[in-house]
């Protein structure tokens, strides 16, 4: 049984000729389901655990990076698999998962092909692809090393790495999500007129557990472009912990 | 970034690289293979095949199934089978392998043992093939 869930932004009334497109072609595919629109008063973890009680097993967000992002830390934990339906073209989740926007998603979940793929997890929270620190004055303490950067450099830990900032990553495959490890990548940054680029191969450091401390002041740790933390912060891999629909065009 | 290097040894992924661009302190300990570019101190050991550039500089108790040095190493080396010494290595300490193969340049201040057995021993020399 699906559970379908529109995130509260799709609330607004210009989203209503294409939700209705969407439940259509769903409708054509035969895998309607039950729906649930977020509103202030209920959010998406609450709106899941309603839905498991009724049978649901699959669960798909209708809405952007932001509520994927959310959607991907509500059904972790839990025995359901995950389907998105992205509202745009922006999202970067749908594109490393090879999801298409809008109605062409609705093709993907009716093929379902399903793949297990790590997370990484960030203090109590989950993240699908990277997380960014954005300040070289940090040691990364491994279990029984640490490493510390030299120079001017762009530190990423990788379950993917697509949103890291470093194409060579995911394009490489130095992360691989389906591993079940992350990386800690290291790049070194030239700068020049037209702005920071690499131009050394960076250091990659597999690992299961680490810990991201400051040397000074607290520093900034976002993940999946975006949600922010402060050192110091652990980050683990949950391996195999998403059981989630994805297409043809994704990027592992 | 390596294209200075002739290291025969081909994998199918390389599973540690420390770049120029970080130090490593502590206890570095490794399954797959170890491309080291940076500088390391401590112990570095691996279970598969190791690469110390011409530029990393490693002070540290080194043990490996196998490996290819053109860079500074300072401290003992353990290879359980083949050991290939670059023009540019430069060792200070004792190595202990299978097989060894060293070019001409290479500086070896330290005892080799071969399969355990001290076979020769070279103090403050340069090796020439």
């Amino acid at each position: 049984m699906y559970l379908y869930i529109y995130d509260v932004f799709l609330n607004d009334k210009k989203y209503f000729n294409l939700l209705n497109k969407i439940e259509n072609r769903l409708a054509d595919l035969e895998i309607k389901g039950k729906i649930c629109r977020l509103n202030l008063l209920k959010n998406m973890s609450e709106a899941i655990d309603d839905g498991i009680k009724q049978g649901v097993n699959t669960v798909v967000a209708i809405g952007n990076d932001s509520t994927f992002g959310k959607v991907v830390n509500a059904v972790a934990d839990r025995d359901i698999t995950l389907g998105i339906i992205p509202i745009d073209g922006e999202s970067k989740i749908a594109e490393i998962l090879g999801v298409p926007a809008e109605e062409k998603a609705c093709d993907i979940l009716a093929q379902r092909l399903v793949k297990k793929i790590d997370l990484g997890k960030i203090n109590k929270q989950y993240f699908i692809d990277s997380a960014s620190i954005d300040d070289n004055n940090v040691s990364l303490n491994f279990e029984k090393y640490q490493i510390s950067p030299v120079g001017k450099t762009m530190i990423s830990i990788c379950n993917l790495g697509f949103l890291s900032g470093n194409d060579s990553i995911y394009q490489k495959k130095i992360s691989i999500p389906t591993d079940g490890w992350l990386e800690a990548v290291v790049t070194p940054l030239k700068s020049g007129f037209f702005g920071k680029k690499g131009d050394r191969a960076p250091s990659v450091f597999p690992f299961k557990k680490i810990l991201v401390e400051s040397k000074g002041d607290p520093v900034t740790v976002t993940i999946d472009q975006q949600t922010i933390f402060k050192t110091p912060v652990e980050i683990t891999v949950a391996p195999k912990k998403l059981k989630v629909i994805v297409g043809g065009e994704r990027l592992f | 970034m390596f294209k200075n290097n002739e290291d025969t040894h081909k994998s199918d992924k390389i599973e540690t690289i420390i770049g120029p661009s970080v130090k490593v302190e502590g206890d570095f300990a490794g399954d797959g293979d170890v491309i080291v570019e940076g500088i390391v101190i401590g112990t570095l050991k691996t279970k598969n095949h190791l690469r110390v550039g011409d530029e990393a500089k490693v002070q540290a108790e080194i043990s490996a199934a196998s490996a290819f040095i053109a860079g500074d190493v300072n401290g003992n080396i353990t290879i359980e089978e083949d050991l290939e010494l670059k023009s540019t290595a430069k060792i200070h300490g004792d190595i202990t392998c299978s097989k060894i193969s060293i070019e001409k340049g290479a500086t070896i201040n330290g005892k080799i043992s071969m399969n355990g057995q001290k076979k020769e021993s070279i103090n403050n020399s340069v090796i020439e093939k």
